[in-house]
């Protein structure tokens, strides 16, 4: 693997169960994970859990409050509160699958991760491969997701994953996703439609 | 056309559901332009295979909002295709009619057993269960319509018509066709007379059976030409000069070049009192004709006809007193005598006029016609009798009733006589009668010779083969006894309900009956062919007879042979 291809850490993990699991990370640290993106945690046992990045939760404490209140914040306080704050970003990931002994299972893991693993954001390799398997079928983990906006997340996934499946001269599996999305979520007019639109207004950009 | 004799048709669709009563719905796996209505399709499941009609397609979709839009606007145009592929659908719904037993596939192990235990193919029955769900759907290939059908063999088994997708060769048992009356409808222009003329092309040269064709119209027998294409139409006598005899009714009758056989002048003596009264609507007799024919009858016996017409209207003669009074050869002396009120005896003979009028009507023809069509359909010979010049409704009525009257004595004494031993069996009879709702209408039927005959002599030997236009102006009790109906297009919503009357599934097959394509398509149905089909008609043309008879005339010069070969003969 070349060192451009590195699986980036990202964050720790603070809290997971099995079907979902919640990283922080410094704020400072954020410009690399982006909602949609495959992400994975290696466990001791080497075996490694994958997931989407549903939600980025920057928290508010006392302090923000108060400066937020407060008539203007000098800029020293801003980029302190960037730099220095000890309450982290929360990342929220749902799970999607898992590797053991270099299988991989578009089901969920027999256990979630544990506190402070590493949580590293998959190369488009690690993308590629992971989504092209058992016809695309970790894309039925999405529609699980309740109060939030699934369309969106969808679309900001399959647009990520698109990119690097056509720089790897795989044009085929966007169609693929498509129709598979299709398929999973045709008895559901509203949200099919609403993910369509999405997909099309992406396509028109 | 052979190399799909050999292909296993592909899977149109799969079965979702549906019933016997309710038809079998299946999921369209194709494009809809693919299947028409009233295909042939065979449904496998497990050891069974069943046959069936399509008798509707429907578009359909998951959830209605899918087919309300047009996605194809609103969404990419890729992701509007998949969506309309996985959302929006066409069902098939299927009138299953027949079901037979296939066994485990060839390669199973458990064919050998049920081979052993089915030493002979299980025939096709009337279906009495359903295929499983998602059986696969086929349409029906050139064996599945051979096996139903069954295969030409240029003599009983007679092809009409092919399929309408595939163009597979659907065939007519003409000795089923023959047992039990048949019909043939179709609206002027259908068809129905091309069609008509192959199917008596096919009995005649099957020749099991004698046919007697009341040709009205001059259209069967002699060589004529289509109203529609001004083409040269071949006649039956032209092609089959042995078998067919030409009758034309009335003395020196001719038709253009071609002299009929003989020609047909019937005698007063064989005019009866009921030739007569089913007359009664056309001559526009009254109440009181039957008394007075009855009368006649037994005073003059055979020769009633005959002394009525000698009878004047009117004749008076001075008696001794001075006074006037009916002559003695007047109808009104005749009646005083009988006992018969003068008035109505003078009103029927001069009503009766227009028979006595009708030339081929003689006290002694010059040879006996009557016996000639007799003796010809009993000596295996098929007869056209050609009306010639007297086609109107009158003598149409007259001469069909007479000659078919004498029919049903001949064959039922046939027939008493070849079951006490006495005699051979008597060769099946058809009777042929074009316009017949002229002979089978509702106020006729009573009347008429034709209703007895489709109602009771099939076991006599002699059954009907009905022509016309107008099925619903048939009488139901006669509709109901025809065995097999084959009909061109029908416009007319009465019609098309005559012609399904009596049949299970007929609401699936109105709809087949009403798009039929002019002269080109017919639906055969009925007891005489093992499920309802709508086909495409064979053409009446020269191949036709080539087909039947084989090329009789060889070419003998290179002239004749390029012309053969459709070639211009260049030579010099």
């Amino acid at each position: 693997m070349s060192e451009t291809q590195k699986s980036i850490p990202i964050g720790k993990l603070l809290r997971a169960e099995n079907s979902n699991f919640v990283a922080g990370c410094r704020v400072r640290e954020l410009d690399t994970p982006a909602l949609g993106a495959l992400v994975k945690v290696k466990l001791e046992d080497q075996s490694e859990i994958y997931g989407l990045i549903t939600n980025i939760l920057i928290n508010d404490d006392s302090l923000v409050r108060q400066l937020v209140s407060g008539v203007s914040i000098p800029t020293e306080y801003t980029a302190d509160n960037r730099y220095n704050r000890n309450l982290p970003v929360e990342i929220h990931v749902l799970t999607v699958g898992y590797s053991q002994n270099g299988s991989i299972s578009h089901r969920l893991p027999p256990r979630p991760p544990l506190s402070l693993d590493e949580l590293h954001l998959c190369n488009p390799d690690e993308l590629c491969h992971f989504t092209s398997l058992n016809e695309q079928s970790y894309l039925r983990h999405i529609l699980r997701l309740l109060d939030q906006p699934v369309e969106e997340l969808l679309a900001a996934h399959l647009r990520q994953a698109k990119s690097a499946h056509e720089t790897a001269d795989d044009s085929a599996w966007y169609e693929q996703a498509c129709q598979k999305m299709i398929t999973l979520l045709r008895d559901d007019y509203p949200r099919l439609t609403t993910v369509l639109d999405v997909l099309t207004d992406l396509e028109r950009e | 056309m052979e190399n799909q004799t050999l292909t296993q048709n592909t899977t149109i669709g799969y079965v979702i559901g549906g019933g016997l009563e309710a038809n079998l719905e299946v999921r369209l796996t194709v494009p809809p332009q693919e299947v028409q209505e009233g295909a042939f399709v065979v449904v496998d499941s497990n050891n069974w295979r069943f046959f069936g009609l399509v008798t509707d397609l429907r578009l359909t979709a998951i959830d209605e909002h899918y087919a309300n839009q047009l996605n194809s606007e609103r969404f990419a145009p890729h992701l509007a295709d998949y969506l309309n592929e996985q959302t929006l659908f066409t069902n098939l719904a299927i009138m299953p009619v027949l079901m037979k037993e296939k066994g485990p596939d060839l390669a199973s192990p458990d064919y050998s057993a049920w081979r052993r235990e089915h030493t002979e193919d299980p025939s096709p029955m009337p279906v009495k269960t359903i295929p499983n769900h998602h059986a696969a759907v086929k349409l029906a290939d050139r064996a599945d319509i051979a096996d139903i059908f069954g295969e030409e063999n240029n003599k009983e088994i007679f092809r009409v018509g092919s399929t309408r997708e595939q163009d597979h060769p659907v065939c007519l048992n003409l000795d089923k066709f023959v047992q039990r009356s048949s019909g043939i409808f179709g609206t002027t222009g259908s068809g129905k007379s091309f069609l008509a003329r192959m199917i008596l092309a096919g009995l005649i040269h099957a020749d099991h059976a004698s046919t007697l064709i009341f040709d009205m119209h001059n259209e069967y027998g002699i060589d004529s030409t289509s109203s529609d294409t001004g083409d040269a139409v071949v006649g039956l006598k032209g092609k089959f000069s042995n078998k067919v005899r030409l009758v034309g009714l009335g003395a020196g009758t001719k038709f253009g070049n071609q002299q009929p056989d003989y020609t047909l002048e019937v005698s007063h003596s064989d005019i009866t009192v009921e030739d007569v009264l089913q007359l009664t609507q056309i001559l526009n007799l009254k109440e009181t004709t039957a008394t007075t024919l009855d009368k006649l009858e037994s005073e003059f016996h055979e020769d009633w006809f005959t002394r009525f017409m000698q009878m004047n209207v009117g004749a008076v003669v001075e008696n001794e007193e001075g006074k006037t009074e009916p002559a003695p050869d007047s109808v009104a002396f005749w009646a005083r005598q009988a006992g018969i009120h003068p008035g109505a005896a003078e009103a029927l003979r001069s009503k009766l006029n227009r028979l006595f009028n009708r030339p081929y009507l003689t006290d002694a023809p010059a040879s006996s016609g009557l016996n000639a069509i007799i003796t010809s359909l009993q000596d295996k010979r098929h007869v056209v009798l050609s009306f010639g010049k007297y086609d109107n409704e009158l003598d149409y009525l007259l001469v069909t009733n007479l000659i078919t009257r004498k029919i049903r004595d001949t064959w039922e004494r046939s027939t008493e006589d070849f079951h006490s031993g006495n005699g051979q069996e008597p060769r099946p009879l058809v009777v042929v009668v074009e316009e017949a709702h002229k002979l089978l209408n509702r106020e006729m039927a009573s009347q008429t010779i034709f209703s007895t005959i489709a109602r009771e002599m099939r076991k006599y030997y002699v059954t009907l083969l009905i022509i016309d236009q107008r099925p619903s102006q048939i009488y139901d009790e006669v509709m109901s006894q025809l065995g097999t109906r084959i009909s061109g297009s029908l416009g007319d919503e009465n019609d098309i309900n005559a012609v399904l009357s009596g049949l299970p599934g007929r609401g699936g097959l109105r709809g087949m009956l009403a798009k039929l394509q002019p002269k080109e398509e017919v639906l055969m149905l009925g007891w005489g062919v093992p499920m309802p089909i709508p086909i495409r008609s064979r053409r009446y043309d020269q191949q036709f007879w080539v087909d039947l008879l084989g090329n009789e005339h060889k070419p003998q010069t290179t002239k004749e042979f390029n012309s053969f070969l459709g070639m211009d003969d260049d030579s010099d």
